[in-house]
């Protein structure tokens, strides 16, 4: 047979190694050239992980206030769940940072220090003004908002705090008129009791002042050191004082020992009433109806208000928390706080802390569960309503007054603070007339 | 070593078992085109080197079977104590409730709401960063504020205190479950015997390229043995957490439990 002409030139030999080694460099570079197109949009299955931001909540656990702060924490915790479910804030997911600040200020310092370092994009918090005014500078240096909930004395303003509760002109004052007027028993002879820290002089600082613009001087002034429950000799001078009402700045547990004070002395709510600024539906488990029946509380919010947006919102907190669970004041201005927050977020299109708050100068408004609010850009408070509950049996309150119109928020109500005026829309705190709290007492 | 690799656990079993057994399968079939011309010079010249290498490898296996055998044994026994962990944690939470029930109002309400807020903790917040390696911190916060509002209450009657020290004695035992929960969210086979078994399966497949066969027997009978091997590992990745994966605990303990506390 015979040999095939050669078509080519034949080349140099391979050895076995060369060949193997030109294969897998050749296989190498093949797959370095197609793989990124042929695993693109690959992912082994693995599912995407939604993108985060953190957001910081800064309530007591464990100690005096935890039993009406954790209230606090779960009801923001369902908003930020609601927010996420839906798809989250600006793409992004919303991860809580709950840590327990102990009922003690120098563990909220600590609490809010960490979550600020930690980039926290805005914190939701605080309960006591002693607590607030603890954590406040930190915020200020970070420049990140706070977002208060709980009513407060007012008398304080600052471009990082965003505040959602009453403020003395939409609670207090108003209640004043009210039990002034006819509707109320035209009651003249008022007695001012309180726990002894600053929100209950703050505020009957201010009552008295209003009480002096009508020529009126209170019946009484007590105070009590926070905590204590024997509240025997301070129902003995109220009775003693002739006084008509009493209006009740007495705070947290102090309260049970009251009430049993009161209904000892067989005190009757028709003639002598109490209207407390600091009981809502959490704080009256803990009271006997018969003692606290027939008695009124000042507030935004009941949970007995009759209206379809308050059933639902009732509703998705209990399917979530309970069926036992209760709603009251502190916890409606959370949700709208945190609701408010991501419309000016959304608004604002970023989680910057001065875009945000250039999206709440613009202005905002929610509809909440106690009724539509605007964030007053001015002052960075809520408008709010005016309701004034009377203590029902089973521990609800019937509402017998209410505003028609949300009440604007004057953190320095002139009646007691002449000049004092605040607008962050335009140089921030005007100050005004010294005024001496303590020393008025 | 198993920290770095947590995004497995991101894979759905059914492709992670895949990708295993391809990769081994794949390495084999790679090395045996590749590697085991170079590997076979080492026996070429020597008589019966088959039957060497098969003594050899038999020998190997025997270790190396042991060895994974036990590796999969521990693992399972791993998943198997955190589960037991997690049901007496539940149970121990069950019975708190039934006793913080018994509490006087409002203290049994207040008792009765943390202990929910606990479990619902546990299920929508705890399990999910178990799952990712994660020992979750907040749930220690909500443990000690039961705790302390259990120590606020003082009993008045016998009968209180009875019921005060069998929720205290319940307490403890839940704690401590609580704490082996915890403490099993990293456990995982140490870095050291992924390294052996890993080399284990590595020397498994080398010594089979030496085998002096058709490349299309190699394809074959080596693939078998390499998906299996890719199977046995795919098993251990598996089990390695008893909080991920295709073997692992799920909170449905909690979940039942939580259902039941709503339903009261």
């Amino acid at each position: 047979m015979r040999p095939r002409p050669r078509t080519s030139a034949p080349g140099p030999a391979l050895s076995r190694r060369q060949a193997i080694s030109r294969s897998a460099a050749a296989t190498l570079a093949a797959t370095r050239v197609l793989g990124p197109g042929l695993f693109a949009g690959c992912s082994l299955g693995i599912p995407r992980r939604a993108a985060t931001v953190p957001v910081g909540m800064l309530h007591s656990q464990t100690g005096t206030m935890a039993i009406s702060e954790t209230s606090l924490r779960d009801i923001e915790l369902h908003a930020f769940e609601r927010i996420n479910a839906a798809g989250g804030l600006l793409g992004r997911q919303l991860v809580a940072r709950a840590p327990d600040t102990r009922s003690r200020p120098e563990i909220f310092v600590r609490r809010a220090r960490e979550l600020l370092e930690e980039g926290v994009v805005a914190a939701f918090g605080c309960w006591t003004s002693t607590s607030r005014k603890a954590v406040l500078p930190l915020f200020e240096e970070h420049k990140k908002l706070l977002f208060y909930p709980v009513q407060y004395e007012g008398n304080e303003s600052s471009p990082y705090v965003v505040s959602g509760g009453s403020l003395p002109n939409q609670q207090v004052l108003p209640a004043i008129d009210w039990l002034m007027s006819p509707a109320g028993g035209s009651k003249k002879k008022i007695f001012l009791l309180g726990s002894d820290y600053v929100y209950p002089r703050t505020v009957n600082y201010i009552v008295r002042r209003q009480l002096d613009s009508m020529e009126l001087r209170p019946a009484g002034e007590v105070y009590v050191p926070l905590g204590q429950r024997d509240f025997t000799t301070a129902v003995q001078q109220i009775l003693f004082s002739n006084a008509d009402c009493v209006l009740s700045t007495v705070n947290g547990d102090s309260n049970l020992g009251l009430f049993a004070a009161l209904a000892e002395a067989r005190v009757d709510p028709d003639k002598l009433p109490v209207v407390s600024t600091s009981i809502a539906e959490d704080e009256l488990r803990g009271l006997l109806p018969r003692q606290v029946q027939g008695h009124y509380a000042v507030s935004s919010y009941f949970q007995s208000l009759d209206t379809d947006a308050n059933r639902r919102w009732i509703d998705g907190f209990r399917d979530e928390f309970g069926r036992d669970r209760v709603t009251d004041d502190p916890m409606e201005p959370a949700w709208c706080l945190v609701h408010l927050w991501k419309a000016a977020v959304e608004k604002a299109g970023t989680f910057e802390t001065e875009a945000v708050r250039q999206a709440i100068r613009d202005g905002l408004e929610f509809a909440g569960p106690g009724g539509t609010i605007r964030l007053d850009p001015k002052t960075q408070h809520c408008t709010k309503y005016f309701r004034l509950g009377r203590i029902r049996p089973d521990r609800q309150f019937d509402i017998v007054h209410a505003s028609a119109l949300p009440i604007d928020p004057d953190p320095y109500p002139q009646v007691a603070f002449p000049g004092w005026k605040c607008d962050w829309t335009d140089g921030g705190v005007s100050r005004g007339q010294e005024v001496s709290i303590d020393g008025d007492v | 070593m198993t920290d770095d690799l947590f995004w497995i656990y991101d894979i759905p079993p059914k492709e992670l078992a895949l990708g295993l057994v391809a990769l081994f399968v794949g390495f084999y079939w790679a090395g045996a085109v590749l590697v085991r011309p170079i590997l076979r010079q080492f026996v070429k010249n020597t008589p019966g080197a088959n039957d060497i290498v098969g003594y050899i490898l038999s020998c190997f296996c025997v270790f190396y079977g042991l060895l994974l055998g036990l590796i999969a044994v521990t693992a399972y026994q791993n998943v198997s104590d955190a589960g037991e962990n997690v049901t007496r944690e539940a149970a121990a939470l069950s019975a708190l409730y039934e006793d913080a029930s018994r509490y006087p109002e409002p203290h049994g309400q207040n008792l009765r709401w943390l202990l929910r807020d606990y479990t619902r903790y546990v299920i929508k917040y705890a399990w999910p960063l178990q799952q990712r390696g994660i020992v979750p911190e907040e749930g220690t916060i909500r443990a000690e504020a039961f705790h302390d509002r259990l120590l606020d209450f003082q009993p008045k009657s016998p009968a209180e205190e009875i019921l005060h020290a069998e929720a205290l004695r319940q307490l403890n035992h839940f704690l401590e479950c609580r704490r082996m929960r915890l403490f099993s969210v990293k456990s995982a086979l140490p870095t050291s015997m992924w390294y052996v078994m890993i080399l284990g399966a590595f020397f498994n497949i080398m010594l089979c390229w030496m085998f002096n066969m058709k490349l299309i027997s190699h394809i074959v009978l080596g693939g078998i043995l390499s998906a299996y091997l890719g199977t046995m590992m795919y098993l251990i990745v598996d089990m390695n957490q008893p909080f991920r994966g295709d073997v692992s605990i799920s909170a449905e303990p909690y979940e039942l439990l939580y259902r039941r506390m709503n339903e009261d």
